[in-house]
């Protein structure tokens, strides 16, 4: 065990030990991802397939970001991908699964990172995702209509990566987005909600895919992000939460979005998500000590790219995707400076 | 050991059919656990029922949820035919083990709208799965859209008893609009206890909370009794959950709400006056306890008082608030979400009283000025948990521009004035008391956290507040 949560005093964090890595393992990570899903048990395998579209955007990515793409099988994956595809147009998380948001921007990801778009019915996935808008310029994830700022990533970022923004009503969208920012600058599930690190990623996100960046408090909501760092240097969702590696990937891509990056200690940062590590096993954990799983070894090395880190390929904030694919599809979302 | 398909199969089968009968044989199980248990035991099912607990053997658990699991997808795919008891039996077992699975919940979603499961059994399959998996997001959602299946129910039966009444020339059935909103007011009661078992059992859980906001802004909108019931119930449950920053913005959530409705000065004789909790559109059925129903001319008569009441019940929601947050902060020092709240409260306070005064200084209703009280009131009682109030000698001055501004826009101590019922307003809080307070706390003060909170919140009283002024 490599972490220690520490009860004695109100701060509630880690310890890194001193023997904990302090260097990028690369080729573990590659071996760990690559061989992930051969040696799944049923049951392991089960528990998990309501998001396997996502689970393989998020091992794809990892492996692009460290030029291993190559490694994973192509074939399969598209074949898989067109398979998930429902007459709606909507895209499921596996075979025989329903449709949904999630999965739909997942699986445009994947066909975007293979340069392979044509795979599914464009068209169909665009109309899907008109159709989920409200009246009010929300997004519901599927057509049984739950409601959520993510969604809102998840349908613009679909339609900006197939070009087709000009599709829904963005006015109407960008209203509703910002019905759900807080007192202090972040921004909530739904219009009222606490203000949670994973969606002002996708609110800034979002802002960021409809040009609409201007309409942030970048000073009070940086205020905010950088509250988020404690002193181990991993970083929280929420005040008084555990810092975790995904957590910092959510605010740093935040930070990075609204200008505000440098306002944090990257140093400190690094190290923790270096910690985070497993030097066995390959791949990265939520903290130190702790599973690694695909999730975190993509947020992980998102993180340490957005830091700098010369080895990964630059990635971009809003899209957690390579900039070099980006770049391809000729999308640049918005930054503030 | 079941080691074969078919063992597996059949094995499986019998575990569905006992957890279905367990439910039969105890409709009253209110939590749901695995048992650990690495191997079978020969001839005894896995299923235990224990009290109200229902337990499942470990062992099992790995072959009874690939197995419906893929049972249900084949179903999905019209590969496989599955009766509707069946499905109600598979998708219970399935979500009771793994409750993020979307499409299970999906197909109970079909099954209730052709009226196979009714809605109150979904609530409870979702609050048993929800004590096992508090945070599971999947669950909550399934019960939003439950509760609105609900509630649009009951909003459609009584719009077609409205309009069968009137075709007959007759007035609404009151008994039963009145059996509605009971049962609305249960279920709303039922699902408050659901968001505080699973706020309880995980630790500022996102999901629970906004699941609890959602409810009352769907289920309670502008009920006023709700929403102040909802903040006293509240206060002890923060007052042991400190470190929960979610239980305090939803204090937050509450407070905002609330005087946002208090605060709302309709047109006099209005009859909507008296009712800002009747909001029946057509799919938000507020159960609500008053209800529009007041003689015209009784409402006008009242509206004074009201507003008086009004404002003065904001400044008490206010004033209880921040003594609330000043004694906590004060009992447990280095509390990050102690510190948040406070700055919420104040946030609020502070664009509250600007936004009113602001009103108030044109119009000539002396109701509502008298409860505009100055906090250095010699006859207030001492805001912010013992800290020192009154004009304060040592304000600092990096501040000092903007406090002036903020003292100019309350009124002088003299123009306070004793409200009719005879309660004198408490002392509201300014960018000076909360210097003040700032300072008390660093004063011996040896608690870093606490210090470096404290620090932050002058710091965001400097810039945040102070450049809004
Ligand atoms: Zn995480």
């Amino acid at each position: 065990m490599g972490s220690f949560i520490l009860h004695g005093t109100q701060v509630k964090d880690v310890i890194i030990k001193p023997d904990a890595p302090s260097s990028l393992l690369l080729d573990k990570h590659a071996d760990y991802i690559a061989a992930y899903g051969s040696k799944k048990d049923d049951y392991e395998y089960t528990l998990s397939e309501y998001l396997r579209m996502s689970g393989i955007y998020w091992g794809l990515t990892v492996m692009d970001l460290m030029s291993q793409l190559p490694r994973m099988n192509r074939a399969e994956i598209i074949d898989f991908i067109k398979a998930c595809q429902h007459e709606c147009g909507g895209i499921s998380a596996s075979i025989g699964h329903d449709p949904h948001l999630l999965y739909t921007l997942s699986a445009v990801q994947i066909l975007s990172l293979y340069d392979n778009m044509d795979a599914i019915n464009i068209d169909k996935v665009v109309e899907y995702v008109k159709g989920l808008q409200q009246e009010d310029g929300s997004f519901a994830g599927d057509k049984w209509g739950e409601i959520d700022t993510r969604f809102s990533f998840c349908a613009v970022a679909t339609l900006a990566l197939l070009g087709k923004m000009d599709t829904i009503n963005v006015d109407k969208a960008v209203e509703f987005v910002l019905s759900c920012m807080n007192f202090d600058g972040g921004f909530g599930c739904r219009p009222g909600s606490e203000s949670h690190a994973g969606q002002i990623y996708c609110c800034t996100g979002f802002l960021s895919l409809t040009g609409q960046l201007h309409q942030v408090n970048a000073d009070l909501l940086g205020w905010w992000l950088c509250e988020r760092q404690l002193p181990s240097g991993g970083l929280n969702g929420r005040p008084e939460k555990l810092p975790d590696v995904c957590y910092s990937w959510w605010v740093l891509a935040s930070l990075k979005i609204i200008g505000r990056i440098h306002w944090i200690d990257k140093a400190k940062l690094r190290s923790f998500i270096l910690a985070c590590q497993d030097e066995e096993t390959g791949g990265f954990a939520d903290r130190p000590g702790d599973m690694v799983d695909p999730f975190h070894t993509l947020f992980g090395i998102a993180g340490l790219s957005l830091l700098g880190d010369e080895q990964i390929k630059p990635v971009n904030p809003v899209l957690c995707m390579p900039e070099d694919v980006l770049q391809r599809v000729s999308l640049q979302p918005d930054l503030l400076s | 050991m079941a080691e074969t398909e078919e063992e597996v199969d059949v094995l499986v089968q019998r575990v569905v059919k006992d957890i279905t009968n367990a439910f039969k044989r105890n409709p009253n199980i209110d939590e749901i656990g695995v048992i650990p248990c690495p191997e079978a035991r020969y001839n005894r099912s896995p299923i235990v029922l224990v009290e109200n607990k229902l337990g499942v053997e470990s062992w099992c658990v790995k072959f009874l949820l690939p197995y419906v699991h893929n049972k249900l997808l084949l179903y999905r795919q019209r590969k496989h035919w599955l009766d509707r008891e069946a499905l109600v039996d598979i998708t219970c077992t399935l979500l009771l083990l793994n409750p993020d699975f979307t499409t299970a919940w999906n197909v109970r979603k079909e099954l209730l709208q052709c009226g196979v499961l009714n809605p109150e059994k979904d609530l409870y399959l979702g609050k048993l799965a929800l004590t096992k998996f508090p945070k599971s997001p999947e669950t909550w959602i399934h019960r939003r859209w439950v509760l609105q299946q609900i509630m649009q129910q009951f909003s459609s039966v009584s719009r077609n008893r409205k309009k069968q009444h009137q075709a007959e020339g007759e007035q609404a059935d009151p008994e039963r609009i009145q059996q509605i909103r009971d049962q609305l007011a249960r279920t709303l009661h039922q699902e408050m206890k659901v968001c505080s078992d699973a706020s309880c059992r995980y630790p500022s859980n996102y999901n629970a909370w906004s699941h609890r906001i959602w409810v009352l802004q769907h289920m309670a909108k502008g009920n006023v009794k709700v929403f102040h019931d909802e903040l006293s119930s509240m206060r002890l449950w923060v007052s042991m959950h400190v470190s929960d920053h979610s239980g305090f913005h939803y204090r937050q959530f509450l407070i905002k709400e609330l005087i946002n409705e208090l605060s709302q000065t309709p047109a006099p004789g209005s009859p909507q006056h008296r009712s800002s909790s009747v909001h029946s559109g057509s799919h938000s059925y507020s159960c609500s306890q008053s209800n529009g129903e007041l003689p015209v001319a009784e409402a006008a008569a009242a509206e004074d008082a009201d507003r008086q009441l009004s404002f003065t019940t904001v400044l008490q929601v206010f004033h209880q608030e921040m003594e609330l947050c000043s004694d906590l902060i004060q009992s447990f020092p280095g509390h990050e979400a102690l510190w948040c709240h406070r700055r919420h409260v104040f946030y609020l306070w502070h664009h509250w009283r600007r936004e009113h005064q602001q009103n108030l200084n044109g119009s000539s209703n002396s109701a509502t000025e008298t409860v505009l009280v100055n906090s250095s009131d010699p006859g207030s009682p001492p805001s912010g948990g013992g800290v020192g109030e009154g004009p304060s000698a040592d304000r600092p001055g990096h501040a000092a521009e903007a406090m002036d501004e903020d003292r100019a826009l309350l009124p002088e101590p003299r123009d306070s004035k004793r409200l009719k019922r005879g309660v004198l307003m408490p002392g509201t809080p300014t960018l000076s008391t909360e210097h003040n307070f700032v300072s008390s706390v660093l004063d011996g003060c040896c608690n870093l956290e606490q210090r470096r909170f404290a620090q932050a919140y002058r710091k965001w009283l400097d810039t945040v507040i102070g450049q809004q002024l």
